[in-house]
């Protein structure tokens, strides 16, 4: 063995298969983003609902999606679904009958439950005065939602999906279990040509960081986009200590002209 | 719709048993490891020292910017050829198992969110604790474990128990490695007996509720490490009232 872990001949010639199997783990990140969010609104309104019924039924469902492990809900879907035989019939089987599909039901319905208790958490934040206001103003109650309430949940919220984006793109290196050739999947063909045990996963460890820290700074910047109206209030009450530091930082990024 | 026979299902529940016991042992052994050492790295690294600052900044970014999968399988794959650099003709010698490539994976990775806790919660103390500390010429050790430690738990306990259920997800990557654990033998089962509904489904709530009965021995925790600033607000409402 060389002293240095990693063959770059080696890195070189096996970029553009990892390049790849980067490409795959990119949409088995983006697809189930979308779908997970756009699931989890209902999700949460029924988890928020005044009903019984429909809070009950959120609430399990948020517990078990978000208190199973990805790898048993991955295998629950793959190959648990294939049991069933009116799904096996049905118009559905197109995407539950490949790995690809399953992974992202899979992952799907996680980040479902995960987004559900952060939208829900974020709403909760916005202080009740607020919407009382909008609604003395004779605003309808979609229009406080769109208008009012999601915009100031979005910014309380952004850490917490920050976090949730970040950790779910590091939970996506699972799917290699069901046949996706995602990065993971191709480090590990890599190692089992060719059995050395550190270029291939430090390659795509590379390659999972930088995409981590990509998505990180696109965060960072959306949230000082989402806050640069903050930079004038600071200005007005500048004479009261500020309380966070993200804002004394915001203060001497935006420079405020009068 | 099931075709077990109640033998069979006996013997599938002995293994799924007996993996759930590798599970819980695993997942005990990383988080013990885990929290030491993230404790230890959180109370180091507070030093102003620009080369421990930056080894810090390198290790913590790394490892909470790659897959727990991936750190698993470098250790697993990698690690007797780490041990032969480190120790030499000795390193070769031992045979890196399942087990010990999660539990040193899982400690290595979690120790950074741990003490990134850690970190935090000794910055938001008082800075009046250490100078009180310090004019009270309390010695160092006994300063950390009696004053500072108890106070950094109690604000970092939320956090913690964060991190406590989010690796209790992730222990189940380690049976990717071969580790014959819940996962591995409730797919073995699901898998010989045709039936993969029942058996996952039932140990994902194994996980689920593993993890709400310790959320409720966190609650408890909670009130203990609490104790001391309880007594404080009900001593002075006695007082108001007397």
């Amino acid at each position: 063995m060389n002293r240095l872990p990693i063959d770059p001949a080696l890195a070189w010639e096996s970029l553009p298969a990892l390049l790849d199997g980067l490409k795959v783990t990119m949409i088995i990140t983006a697809i189930p983003l979308v779908l997970g969010l756009a699931l989890a609104f209902p999700i949460c309104f029924a988890r928020m609902s005044e009903r019984r019924l429909p809070a009950l039924l959120a609430e399990i469902f948020v517990v078990f999606f978000r208190g199973a492990p990805l790898l048993i809900l991955l295998y629950l879907v793959y190959y648990g679904l294939g049991q069933i035989a009116a799904l096996r019939e049905g118009p559905f089987w197109i995407l539950f009958g490949s790995p690809f599909g399953c992974a992202i039901v899979a992952l799907a319905l996680n980040h479902a439950a995960y987004m559900t208790e952060v939208l829900r958490g974020s709403l909760m934040a916005v202080p009740g005065g607020i919407v009382e206001a909008s609604e003395a103003l004779g605003i309808s109650r979609r229009n406080i939602f769109i208008w009012v309430r999601m915009p100031l949940a979005i910014r309380y919220g952004l850490k917490a999906y920050q976090n949730e984006v970040i950790s779910f793109i590091k939970g996506t290196a699972i799917v290699s279990v069901v046949t996706i050739t995602d990065l993971t999947a191709v480090a590990n063909t890599i190692f089992e040509q060719t059995y050395d045990p550190f270029t291939p996963i430090l390659c795509a460890a590379a390659f999972y960081w930088a995409f981590v820290n990509l998505i990180r700074v696109g965060f960072t910047l959306w949230g000082r986009w989402l806050n640069r109206h903050n930079a004038e209030i600071v200005e007005v009450t500048v004479a009261a200590p500020v309380r966070g530091t993200a804002l004394r930082r915001l203060a001497g990024l935006v420079k405020v002209t009068p | 719709m099931t075709n077990l026979s109640p033998a069979d299902l006996a013997g599938y529940l002995r293994q799924l048993g007996e993996g759930a016991l590798i599970t819980l042992e695993l997942f005990l052994a990383s988080f013990a490891f885990a929290f030491v050492f993230g404790v230890l790295i959180g109370v180091v690294t507070l030093s102003r020292n620009r080369l421990v600052q930056a080894a810090w900044r390198v290790y913590a970014s790394i490892f909470m910017g790659v897959p727990t999968l991936l750190v698993i399988f470098l250790v697993f794959y990698g690690g007797s050829a780490m041990l032969m650099t480190v120790l030499g003709e000795l390193g070769s010698e031992i045979d890196i198992s399942p087990f010990g490539a999660g539990v040193t994976a899982l400690a290595v990775v979690y120790a950074a969110y741990i003490a990134e806790l850690v970190r935090g919660a000794i910055e938001n103390l008082p800075k009046g604790q250490f100078e009180g500390a310090r004019a009270l010429a309390i010695p160092p050790i006994i300063m950390w474990g009696k004053v500072i430690l108890p106070q950094v738990m109690r604000l970092a306990l939320p956090g913690l128990v964060n991190v406590w259920s989010f690796m209790l997800k992730e222990t189940p990557l380690v049976s990717l490695a071969g580790l014959q654990d819940l996962v591995a033998a409730s797919k073995i089962a699901a898998g010989a007996t045709k039936e993969p509904f029942i058996f996952f489904i039932a140990t994902a709530l194994v996980f689920i509720a593993f993890s709400a009965a310790t959320l409720k021995l966190a609650t408890i925790l909670e009130i203990r490490l609490d104790r001391g600033l309880r007594r404080e607000p009900n001593a002075r409402t006695a007082r108001a009232d007397a």
